[in-house]
């Protein structure tokens, strides 16, 4: 089942690129000419998978083996497009050049071809753009997901760049496609037709600069396993600026359904949220993340940084662990240490959870002198959540220690 | 991926460049080249040439055999395939929405002229 939900992205891309190419194939053409006009189907093909994989729906991403995998994909499929759909007009003007140099410039040059050259040059800019404000520039998120907002332009003019060249068919269904992801995205998760509606019951700070909100379902809750993050917006006046939906993991889950999440001050949003009132209207969509499912029946080791606590936390709070299990709780200081009082509280009561708290500073912790080699880590199933830099260098330890990439999970939980 | 980005970009936009200076350093002995047929072709010698593998256009006095063009033509084939044989100048100058063919267009056409429409009677 794992193996399928891994390879049900990358089949899908390949299904639909493979379909498109062998529906459009030019027959009779320069070899040139043919990988130019293939290059162009491939990146057109890319672009819609990108669409579909950016839209939030819980039975989508349970299909496709999770929302980060998902995204990880958009964001090879976008880029892979970007750079086949770069060299589709090269290609094409290359064509032409050994028989004339001028009529391979003015295969390129919008200037000579009118409208349908002009509109695939601004899908390209676009495009480039919008990619840019991902690689390149450290920008402001708001004007971030507005230059990503363009790219979804940039799709759509590509496919009208096609329609002026007098190609309807197979462009037309693919231009309803693409409009549907994108118009799909913006109605049900942007607006928040998707999400359901809850209420802040309780504000609590558990550590400096992190506060645990309860929330109450109005309506029919969101089904929450522990070890799954929700995307939240916060409504009302005060929240005009940041009203739009942030992913936060589940910090628990009641028997009456009402939920528990955590919230670190990062940034402007989240210092914002520090200070929301009970009563205080939410929109919650999921849940989403598949960090904790689906766990082998081996030892586990769990390493949290920092507001990473929150997984396995919501976890111990459902109940005691069913396998050995040690929890190493890293963070920067003493008073950064939220819930540990209640993890030493769930330790001693649960026979087999081991908890090692430890307050590392600014480094990044070295796992040799804080896990001997006794323990067999080989054996053990692990579990990061923190930080990336953090999880980068404990995934590298981890592998020096023997531990195989299959042994060790972790979400990046980067949704840009 | 980033780097994948910033190389695939760079390169773009350096054969852009490349294929923009190319155009400049060209002679245009290319058009020339091209127009070196000035056969008279009548009409009724047109209306003979009306199938895919043997179509010829006349288009604003000058015939063209587009018959190897056929297959590159970006549109669904039927739209130019209705044209062989036959006078297609007012076709070509109102090509969707009333807009005429790019001079990029006018640029491939040479290379495929064969002669002159012969003027009055076939």
């Amino acid at each position: 089942m794992t193996i399928l939900r891994n390879l049900s992205i990358p089949l899908l891309i390949m299904t639909s690129s493979v379909s498109l190419i062998w529906w459009t194939f030019p027959e009779g053409l320069s070899t040139a000419r043919t990988l130019g006009i293939v290059l162009g189907w491939a990146g057109c093909s890319l672009l819609l998978a990108g669409l579909l994989l950016m839209i939030r729906e819980t039975w989508l991403a349970r299909w496709l083996g999770g929302l980060e995998r998902m995204y990880q994909w958009h964001h090879w499929a976008g880029t892979t497009a970007y750079v086949l759909l770069l060299a589709h007009p090269l290609m094409l003007a290359a064509d032409v050049w050994p028989n004339s140099r001028l009529l391979a410039w003015q295969t390129l040059s919008p200037f000579t071809q009118g409208w349908p050259i002009w509109a695939g040059w601004l899908s390209l800019l676009l495009l480039m753009f919008g990619l840019a404000a991902t690689f390149i520039m450290r920008i402001p998120y708001q004007i971030w997901r507005w230059l990503h907002f363009g790219l979804g332009v940039g799709v759509l003019l590509g496919l009208v760049h096609l329609v002026l060249l007098g190609i309807s068919e197979p462009v037309l269904p693919i231009l309803g496609l693409a409009v549907s992801f994108l118009g799909w995205r913006l109605i049900r998760d942007d607006f928040g037709l998707a999400a359901r509606p809850y209420v802040v019951g309780s504000v609590k700070t558990v550590a400096e600069g992190i506060v645990e909100i309860s929330l109450k379902p109005l309506a029919d809750p969101a089904a929450i396993t522990p070890g799954q993050f929700v995307l939240v917006a916060f409504l009302g006046p005060t929240f005009r600026d940041s009203g739009e939906f942030h992913p936060f993991t589940v910090s628990s889950i009641g028997a009456n359904h009402e939920i528990g999440i955590a919230v670190k001050a990062l940034g402007d949003c989240t210092r914002h949220i520090q200070s929301v009132e009970p009563g205080t209207m939410v929109r919650v969509h999921g849940a989403f993340g598949t960090f904790l499912a689906d766990r082998p029946q081996r030892p586990q080791l769990w390493i949290a940084g920092g507001i990473g606590i929150m997984p396995f936390l919501a976890l111990l709070r459902a109940g005691p662990v069913n396998q050995p299990t040690t929890l190493l709780y890293l963070y920067r200081t003493e008073v950064d240490a939220a819930f540990l009082h209640e993890l030493r509280a769930l330790a001693e009561v649960d026979h087999q959870l081991s908890l090692k708290a430890l307050a590392t500073g600014d480094e990044v912790p070295d796992l040799n002198s804080l896990l001997h080699d006794t323990q067999g880590l080989a054996h053990y199933e692990c579990y990061l959540c923190g930080p990336q830099g953090m999880v980068a260098a404990l995934r590298e330890d981890l592998h020096n220690r023997g531990v195989t990439p299959h042994q060790i999970h972790f979400e990046k939980f980067d949704f840009r | 991926m980033r780097r994948l980005y910033l190389s695939a970009t760079f390169i773009f936009w350096l054969l852009v460049t490349a294929f923009w200076v190319g155009s400049l350093w060209l002679p245009p002995a290319e058009k020339s080249a091209a127009i070196a047929v000035d056969k008279s072709i009548s009409l009724a010698e047109l209306a003979k040439h009306r199938t895919p593998e043997n179509c010829w256009v006349a288009i604003r006095g000058n015939v063209y055999d587009l018959s190897a063009y056929l297959p590159e033509h970006p549109s669904q084939p039927d739209i130019l395939l209705s044209w062989c044989g036959k006078e297609a100048t007012e076709a070509y100058n109102t090509k969707s929405k009333g807009r005429p063919h790019s001079s990029y267009a006018d640029e491939l056409l040479v290379k495929y002229r064969i002669g002159l429409l012969a003027s009055g009677k076939p």
